[in-house]
């Protein structure tokens, strides 16, 4: 058996845990032997356009918001931007991604600079992701929009200003109980993930 | 001559166990406890229970890839992905690359080289074995009978569980005989709907998952420094509290309470060192895994707690005149039967309502469905059972990646609980077949000189029989209780090793021509060698084996020392 077909194991066992690009960065184990990864730093993956770019689609996706749930700069909730997303994912792409994945998510950064996505205005911008999203989701394949938002979401709900503005952060928990729960009412997190 | 003297005086103990692991752990406590003086050789490195847990108490920003595992790391660990695919825990995982294998057939061989071996990873679910897994094999005339009967066992179950801790709820069933145990793990709405449907409905029991996990801890806990359970289930880190069993937060602290105990890291047992005259291992030959120096120790018994491959191995890395093809191999069995349960099989779901039940605290273990095929009065094709582990929980923010939509609404609906799911892992078991083996390699060797194993073993035809019943009855239990969406899954190849439950190789037997242990664990043909790990099974059942091999060496610990009290060693 070789690594790419172990990879398809693990993930029948796991039922759909890892995404589909994760799943294509792990096979690339075969080609590793060969290449080294690590070497460089996070933010000489993008160029800086690249990065900016990333950064406005991060926001995009989780954008700072006020109580009354509304993108804000009167912050009550960070957004991507604030916690730092697009450098994260600059590290994840490095580290953690193939490259298949990385091949394809650079495809897609480059076709938004092409575009001018920065020089947009918001709505184009937000109508520009909406169609990437809808035609991402004709085809089961792994795309630059699957990556950038799992990238976004994994950043920024296990960073230390989204978990404390997003859920009800338990690290030591000490009881499980079956409890119930109000309309509305955040999420618990207990970090027991990594 | 006279140094030489002086240093094999030094180096000779009363016994030496080999492995500090679940199993290993036991052997020196309960050899310590009952007056022994024993060297305990451990192959890997030495990890303190609390201080060398670096990871336990990092929140999930402090982990520079949030938990995901880097391609660097998945390639050294290969074999544990499914398990170590995680930046907090793949430190207790043992890295392939460096520790290399042949599968002739594939086979996923984890290992935890360091002190407390496995049991610093396992799952913690602890089942008896029932009266029919010790029949089995007569019955159904496979493999070799096994030489002791489920009563022999419940004393030693009965010890071993008080001084483990188990949680979990008396059902008082035959199928899975209760434990001693501490109060049971709640179980969640949809959970409790799922039991009562399936009652009702199929007349099948579920219970909590029985696991190895302080939910109030007793005096003889608290003696060896143990704490009661948090519910960070952040367990495959290590724990801190010592909530859960390990030999690194229970056995081993009892047996240096006795003062008798030496404990020896980064020491390689190669092989075992035979008195030819007296037809008695006189000692073991050990390589320091960072120096490769060869030393030797002696003791009147030994116990190969190396696991099940890397007892295996030492015995058949012992060759002598009289043995010519491994220590007590005569029956050729040596490295047979290999066993393992088969998974990565079963059903999953969604449930719809329960929208105001939710649950506080992470709890480190899941439901339980014990086996109810080929049970009573129902008869399959096949032979043997199969039980489920699993859990409903609700979706949590990660359901975002595939989901539609992005911005305010998008982020606020992801900081709520999302829908229930559930999931139901079958566990089935492996018979017992001589063409399942591993062997030794002939030319391969690893770095310090010693010859590989070689994998060659797969599932057959009863296997994959009993395969379509573990999907089918897991879906039918969740229609039953009204879960939507309901999938059942199987992996198509799936195979030897992922179960983690390695078992047999060096089967115990009435007979010396068809197995190489006696009923006390003993090496029919060299008396002073027992192995307790699961090398000594002689079929599989479908639950858990953990708490058997413990069982079993604590009893062989007292065998032993009867046997040396008695003059027979
Ligand atoms: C992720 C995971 C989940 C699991 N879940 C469960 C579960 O829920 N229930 C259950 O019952 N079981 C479970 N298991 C299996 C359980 O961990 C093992 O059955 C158990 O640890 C075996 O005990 P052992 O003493 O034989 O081996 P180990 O605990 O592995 O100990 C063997 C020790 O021997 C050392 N050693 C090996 N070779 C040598 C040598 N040549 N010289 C010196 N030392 C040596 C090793 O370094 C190690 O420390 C799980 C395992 C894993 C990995
Ligand atoms: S859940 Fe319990 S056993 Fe697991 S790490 Fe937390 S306290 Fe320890």
């Amino acid at each position: 058996m070789n690594r790419r077909e172990a990879v398809t194991q693990v993930a029948w066992i796991l039922g759909g845990v890892f995404s589909a690009p994760t799943l294509q960065a792990m096979s690339r184990w075969e080609q590793l032997a060969s290449t080294e990864t690590g070497s460089s730093k996070p933010g000489s993956f993008l160029t800086e356009t690249q990065h900016a770019i990333m950064g406005r689609v991060a926001e995009l996706i989780i954008p700072r918001t006020n109580a009354s749930g509304v993108d804000s700069p009167g912050v009550d909730s960070p957004g991507a931007l604030d916690v730092g997303v697009p450098d994260f994912m600059e590290v994840m792409l490095r580290d953690c991604y193939g490259k298949p994945a990385q091949d394809l998510f650079l495809t897609g950064v480059g076709e938004l600079e092409r575009k001018g996505f920065l020089t947009l205005s918001p709505d184009q911008q937000t109508a520009m992701l909406t169609q990437i999203e809808a035609d991402a989701q004709k085809n089961s394949n792994p795309s630059f929009w699957l990556i950038s938002k799992e990238l976004t979401l994994l950043g920024y709900f296990t960073s230390e200003m989204g978990i404390k503005a997003s859920f009800d952060y338990q690290p030591i928990p000490g009881r499980f109980e079956a409890i119930k729960i109000k309309p509305g009412q955040k999420d618990f997190m207990y970090g027991n993930q990594a | 001559m006279n140094l030489n003297l002086k240093a094999e005086k030094d180096q000779t103990y009363d016994a030496i166990v080999v492995g500090s692991g679940m199993t290993g752990g036991w052997a020196a406590k309960e050899l310590a406890e009952k007056g022994l003086r024993v060297l305990v050789l451990e192959r890997g490195y030495e990890l303190k229970h609390v201080e060398d847990y670096k990871t336990a108490f990092k929140d999930p920003w402090e982990f520079e890839h949030r938990g995901k595992i880097s391609i660097v790391a998945a390639e050294e660990h290969y074999a544990t992905m499914y398990f170590s695919a995680k930046e907090g825990s793949q430190y207790l995982y043992t890295n392939d690359k460096e520790n290399p294998y042949v599968q002739k057939r594939p086979f996923n061989w984890i290992r935890a080289y360091h002190t407390g071996g496995k049991s610093l990873l396992w799952g913690k679910h602890t089942y008896r074995w029932n009266q029919e897994d010790f029949l089995a094999n007569a019955k159904e005339g496979l493999g070799v009978d096994w030489p002791i009967r489920y009563d022999e066992l419940v004393p030693w179950y009965k010890y071993v569980e008080k001084f483990v801790g188990i949680s979990g709820q008396p059902e008082g069933l035959a199928v899975l005989p209760d434990s001693t145990f501490l109060p049971p793990m709640a179980m969640t709405a949809p959970e409790v709907h799922l039991k009562n449907s399936v009652a009702q409905k199929l007349n099948r029991p579920i219970t909590i998952g029985r696991v190895a996990h302080l939910t109030k801890p007793q005096p003889w806990h608290s003696a060896v420094g143990r704490a009661t359970c948090q519910f960070r289930n952040r367990c495959s880190r290590g724990c801190p509290f010592g909530a859960y069993f390990s030999s690194l937060a229970a056995t081993l602290p009892a047996a240096r309470q006795t003062n008798r105990v030496t404990l020896v890291h980064n020491a390689i047992v190669k092989e075992i060192i035979l008195d030819d005259k007296a037809q008695k291992a006189k000692g073991v030959r050990v390589i320091d895994q960072n120096t490769m120096e060869v030393r030797e120790f002696y003791a009147k018994v030994i116990f190969l707690n190396a696991g099940t491959i890397g007892s295996t191995s030492i015995l058949m890395n012992s060759k002598s005149a009289r043995f010519p093809n491994g220590l007590g191999n005569d029956s050729d069995q040596l490295g047979r039967n290999l066993m393992d349960h088969h998974l990565a099989i079963g059903a999953r779901g969604d449930i719809d309502g329960f929208d105001d039940d939710y649950f506080f605290g992470a709890r480190p273990g899941s439901l339980y469905i014990p086996r109810f095929r080929n049970w009573g009065n129902d008869k399959r094709g096949y032979l043997r059972g199969f039980g489920y582990q699993g859990g409903a929980t609700r979706a949590d923010w990660s359901r975002g990646a595939t989901e539609t939509g992005f911005g305010s609404d998008f982020k606020k609906k992801m900081t709520q609980p999302g829908p229930w799911k559930i999931n139901l892992s079958g566990f089935g078991e492996v018979l017992p077949n001589p063409n399942n083996r591993f062997t030794l390699s002939e030319d391969q060797k690893d770095k310090w000189g010693l010859p590989q194993v070689v994998f060659d073993a797969d599932f057959g035809e009863n296997e994959r029989a009993m395969r379509k019943d573990i999907m089918n009855d897991g879906a039918e239990m969740l229609e039953a209780a009204g879960f939507k969406n309901v999938v059942a899954y199987d992996n198509p190849v799936a195979h030897m090793g992922l179960g983690i439950h390695e078992m047999g190789t060096a089967r115990m037997g009435k007979d010396p021509k068809t197995s190489i242990l006696n009923k006390f664990n003993q090496v029919h043909t060299c008396k002073n060698v027992f192995v307790t790990d699961g090398s000594a099974m002689a079929s599989a059942s479908n639950v858990n084996p953990s708490l058997t091999y413990m069982a079993l060496t604590a009893r062989a610990a007292n065998h032993a020392v009867e046997q040396l009290k008695a003059r027979n060693l």
